[in-house]
């Protein structure tokens, strides 16, 4: 990875940027500072997922030890219907709680943009805060407010006679929802806020000078604006609620009888093949495919608006 | 490094670089200037009361809507640190909302620290250790790589992207087994490396510094640098790293969120409670309280969770400020 | 160039990847290789520690042995424990040398050789110095591969003020048929005799519930597995029963063991009696502090009347791991924790013991001690230890575990909880339940008979 800088001595008395990125021979200076990350990655992320890929060809057994066996766990999988169940959960939580959740961060950046706030530093800090609080914490607090009985919930139902149960297992999902919608709600706004806030300032007041009304600077100037994020919210949401994992696995305990099954989100489902079923190889097939589909929809979604935006 | 020898092979060379050197000051000057009327306006707009030139007003409407999601967002908040002051007896048998009969707060504090030899203050101590060195350096990969992806055309730019990108799609669960036998192999489980190595890697940092660099960093800038004769990674740490600055504070405090609240990971790699984060020491407090004649200890697990909170909390409202010079800075770019 | 780099970086990446699929399968060494110095070595040993008297008995330990050191890692729970031993055995490095697992789990790590067999070091000839109950089921091929630290007879656990409310006896209960009538009379006043969800934190009152009628849901003879859930006769009798339970909504079916509702509710008297394991005074005690002076504990009722089985539920072992390079060392650690001095001072500070010894003690049942004072002050002045100790020298019968005991916790909760929501009958939910083990045991490369 060394410099293989090919400029020749007159292409650089041009002194423009065109000439100093040579198009035809390859510029290496980038990893001089790419390398570091690249590395760590390699080694965390691209072996292990290589390795996953291998072992996902062989199946091992108490009896009988290891062998290699093809795509058996892949063609198992496409018929086992407790996965395809877990993919349909994640799916519909994806659909409903990404939007809701995106929805609430932008309206909040942009009301937190607009100035028109009394006290926007107490509202940005305080949207932002639940992000700090680990899953473990986050969801743990929100179990006891759940409560049927002696949660908030709970008190609410003797309050007023009803019989409110939010963990029953027809609203559990929105239940699980409304956790993550609290934990990155805020997370999401902040990276809107920060792509508005990087809309120069004249701009405004140019439309307001053009007699620009406040709801089409809106439209016109921050909407656009935040279509670039809106990409990678979206994916990194998406990626997020496909994994879909503590959350779940905390409350299971919390949730009347056992409507969190072991296989209630694909991830929960590789967890427990994994380490209590003795199945990894079968828990890796999984990962991969679950990885296949949630790139697949990932860039069925936004990855083409994000690459024009990468250039 | 290379450019410096490129540009000895002219004639005119002093005279050149003096004009190089006069036109990026004057460069420098005017994206100063901007930046500092930006700031200006900026500021005198927010004091004000008024961001936009044409919307005079503050709206008690909106004010309303948002505190209400504001109490939404806080009230989890409140109930952690009113269960904070409950002993265990209260806790299991009072309002969730309400106060117990007994103020404990102070008595929970001090059991959090002294519990089995004062274990959880050791947790927090590697908390801060992970943190720095994990999210520090996170954050400096990020800042490497990001600059690199947005300032040089490099071979396999393009693939890092989707590399990446089909990276996290894997489910971090599967992984784990992988990366604990690779850990294993190298003898660098039940380290603080195997908590610290995998945390070096911030995906999202990495994309946050590409988006910046982008558009903090002009090219001329960089160009000027280089004709000057500087070095790749003089230029960098003089002229680009003070205006990436922002940010980095921005990249800095999800990488430190990140760690601070990572859980899965160690949970596989750290067998040895000495090297436990809090994450994971509170759980294990947690967990002590279904085990087969264990002791509940909730009200421990509830004090140590908000005081594991705290200094997340006063970190977001210490870089609070910094995350409001970001924004000036992100105006230059036009 | 860059197709050389591409090769040399694949060419790294398959290295990296054989070594590791290599360090998988090294774990087969010659045990007796690995024996070490019986008198100096340094022992890690991971479990779980509820009572922090860990640190006391391993100081004790290196007192009697200066040559040894042990470090103990506390794993939080036995299911982290038993993950973590697996993953380390899978990687063939970083296991420990000790490690404490549950009962049920012992045979998964025998079977896949992770384990010693305790027999090289003497350990069959202390049979007779621990309860039948959690001896046996330690043993696999009629070989110990670990030795008991505690155990768990089953009891029935009641709250007294509750019942004095509904007008029952808690001492007059022999039967299940008793059970049963009282059920109905605790209902009336709003509580409920128990709570039955059905999740896999309720495995293990299961396994214990149905021993005790004489069930054997599951039989297994080396590569063979018999999986017979329902048309067994002591299940017959034990899915009869609770069906009963459930339809005349005598159980409190929400509420799973082990959490904080659970506490909640018997911290409130929702919640009237438990039949659980011998350990739970202390969780009791943390758990429901505002019932202190109510609870009871008795025997538990009999399928017929004049009967006295018992059934195991929970209890945890010690074990020597295989790749521990030393194991005569590991040993001596695990004989003094279970059969030395190290078992009188867990007895001490709160674990319920399985040596004999300690169980016929008069310490162990002496009520001025403190420890016993603190807890037969919860129960109302009642001698706890006097009936626990009794329950644990009543005789049990034979129960195996599956060698995929995990997994059949866990499937139990996906599949038997379906019961308890009225989704299905309890009979039905069991039927798809051995279907489930019997899928997993073929899976594993058992050959699996489904009746």
């Amino acid at each position: 990875m060394s410099q293989t800088v090919g400029v020749s001595p007159e292409m650089a008395g041009l002194h423009t940027p065109e000439a100093r990125i040579n198009k035809h021979k390859a510029d290496w200076r980038g990893w001089k500072f790419m390398w570091p990350f690249a590395v760590v990655f390699v080694f965390v992320f691209i072996i292990p997922i290589v390795y996953a890929i291998y072992i996902s060809f062989f199946k091992k057994q108490m009896i009988g030890g290891t062998k290699f066996v093809g795509l058996e766990n892949y063609t198992r999988l496409f018929v086992d219907q407790q996965f395809w169940s877990s993919v349909g959960r994640v799916a519909l939580f994806t659909v409903v709680q990404v939007p809701i959740m995106l929805f609430l961060a932008a309206a909040m950046a942009l009301a937190l943009d607009s100035m028109k706030l009394h006290g926007t530093k107490f509202f940005r800090i305080s949207t932002f805060l639940p992000y700090a609080v680990p899953a473990v914490v986050s969801t743990m607090i929100w179990g006891f407010v759940y409560g049927a009985k002696y949660g908030l919930v709970g008190s609410f139902n003797d309050f007023f006679g009803t019989n409110i149960d939010v963990l029953k297992p027809s609203v559990l999902l929105a239940a699980i929802g409304n956790i993550n919608t609290w934990e990155f709600t805020g997370y999401n706004m902040l990276i809107f806020y920060s792509s508005l806030s990087t809309i120069p300032h004249s701009l405004y007041e140019a439309a307001s000078i053009d007699g620009a009304s406040e709801w089409q600077i809106v439209k016109k100037i921050k909407l656009p604006e935040l279509r670039g994020s809106l990409a990678i919210t979206v994916i990194f949401s998406i990626i997020g609620s496909f994994q879909l994992f503590n959350e779940p696995s905390i409350l299971q305990n919390m949730v009347p009888g056992n409507a969190i099954t072991t296989y209630y989100t694909p991830n929960m489902y590789a967890y427990n093949l994994s380490f209590t079923g003795n199945q990894s190889n079968y828990a890796a097939a999984l990962a991969i495919t679950m990885a296949v589909i949630t790139m697949a929809i990932a860039y069925a979604v936004q990855l083409k608006s994000m690459k024009e935006q990468m250039k | 490094m290379s450019s410096a020898t490129m540009a000895s092979g002219r004639m005119t060379e002093a005279e050149l670089r003096a004009q190089e050197k006069a036109a990026r000051k004057a460069e420098k000057e005017r994206q100063k200037r901007i930046a500092a009327d930006e700031k200006a306006e900026r500021k005198r707009a927010e004091k004000s009361g008024f961001a936009n030139v044409n919307n005079p007003r503050r709206s008690a409407l909106m004010t309303v809507i948002c505190a209400i999601f504001a109490v939404y967002c806080l009230f989890p908040f409140v109930y952690l640190a009113i269960n904070a002051t409950k002993t265990q007896a209260d806790f299991t048998s009072t309002f969730g909302l309400g106060f117990g009969k007994t103020f404990a707060l102070w008595d929970n504090i001090v059991t959090v620290f002294t519990y089995q030899d004062g274990i959880f203050g050791r947790w927090f101590i590697n908390t801060i250790l992970y943190v720095l060195v994990g999210a520090g350096g996170a954050t400096l990969l990020a800042i490497m790589g990001g600059y690199a992806l947005a300032k040089f055309r490099f071979p396999g730019r393009k693939l890092v992207f989707a590399v990446i990108i089909g990276a996290i799609s894997v489910p971090g669960i599967a992984l784990a087994v992988p990366q604990f036998l690779l850990f294993a192999k190298l003898n660098l489980t039940n380290t603080p490396w195997a908590m610290i190595i995998p945390s070096l890697v911030s995906t999202f940092g990495l994309y946050l510094m590409w988006i910046f660099s982008d558009q903090a960093v002009p090219d001329e800038l960089l160009e000027a640098a280089r004709v000057d004769g500087a070095g790749e990674f003089r230029t960098f740490f003089q002229i680009s790293l003070p205006l990436l600055a922002p940010g980095i504070v921005t990249t800095a405090l999800f990488t430190i969120v990140a760690t601070w609240n990572n859980y899965f990971l160690p949970l596989i790699m750290l067998k040895d409670s000495n090297w436990y984060p809090l994450t994971i020491g509170l759980n294990q407090w947690k967990d002590q309280a279904s085990t087969a004649g264990g002791q509940a200890i909730q009200n421990l697990v509830i004090t140590g969770s908000l005081i594991t909170i705290i200094p997340l909390v006063i970190a977001f409202l210490c870089l609070q400020k910094y995350w409001q010079s970001g924004l000036a800075a992100g105006a230059v770019k036009e | 160039m860059r197709n050389v780099k591409k090769v040399l970086a694949a060419t790294a990446a398959v290295a990296t990847l054989v070594s590791i699929a290599a360090c998988g399968s090294g774990s087969d060494g010659n045990s007796s290789a690995n024996k070490g110095d019986a008198d100096k070595a340094e022992l890690v040993f991971w479990g779980w520690d509820s009572g922090n008297s860990m640190k006391d008995i391993i100081a004790g330990f290196e007192k009697a042995n200066p040559g040894i050191t042990v470090k103990f890692n506390n794993t939080g729970t036995a299911e982290k424990t038993s993950t973590a031993l697996s993953n380390a055995i899978a990687a063939g490095n970083g296991a420990p040398d000790v490690v404490m697992l549950e009962d049920p789990t012992v045979t998964q790590f025998a079977v896949t050789d992770g384990l010693v067999d305790l027999s090289e070091y003497g350990a069959d000839k202390l049979a007779d110095d621990f309860a039948a109950g959690p001896w046996n089921k330690l043993q696999y091929n009629g070989k110990p591969y670990a030795l008991p630290i505690d155990s768990g007879p089953e009891m029935f656990f009641y709250n007294k003020a509750v019942f004095d409310k509904a007008g029952v006896d808690g001492e007059s209960i022999k039967t299940w048929d008793d059970y049963y009538e009282a059920a109905k009379k605790i209902r009336a006043t709003g509580s409920y005799i128990t709570n039955l969800a059905g999740t896999s934190n309720d495995y293990q009152p299961f396994t214990a519930q149905v021993w005790q009628a004489g069930a054997q849901p599951w039989k297994v003879d080396g590569e063979k597995i018999t999986i017979n859930m329902t048309k067994d006769e002591g299940m017959q009798r034990y899915i009869k029963f609770v069906q009963k339970l459930i339809d005349e909504d005598l159980v409190d079916t929400k509420t799973p063991n082990w959490s904080d509702d659970w506490n909640r509710e018997l911290n409130d008297g929702t919640i009237a009696s438990l039949t659980i394991g011998a350990w739970m005074p202390i969780n009791l005690m943390t758990g429901a502090p505002d019932q202190a002076g109510n609870w009871r504990v008795a025997q538990l009722p009999q399928w017929e009347e004049g009967q006295e089985v018992s059934a195991e539920d929970g209890g945890s072992a010690l074990a020597v791991v295989k790749l521990s390079k030393n194991q005569a060392a590991a040993y001596k650690f695990i004989e003094y924790m279970t059969h030395g001095d190290g078992a009188q001072t867990m007895a001490d500070t709160g674990t319920f013991p399985s040596l004999k010894k300690i169980l016929q003690s008069d310490s162990f049942t002496d009520p001025t001690t403190e420890a016993n004072k603190k807890t037969n002050d919860y129960f109302g002045g009642q001698n706890v230890n006097e009936v626990l100790s009794a329950a644990a020298q009543r005789p049990t019968e034979k129960f195996q575990y599956l060698p995929y005991n995990p997994y059949a916790q866990t499937a139990y909760g996906d599949e038997v909880s379906k019961a308890y929501s009225g989704d299905i009958t309890l009979e039905q939910a069991l039927e798809n339940y051995g279907k489930k083990l019997a899928e997993q045991g073929e899976q594993q490369g058992y050959t699996v008979t489904l009746k």
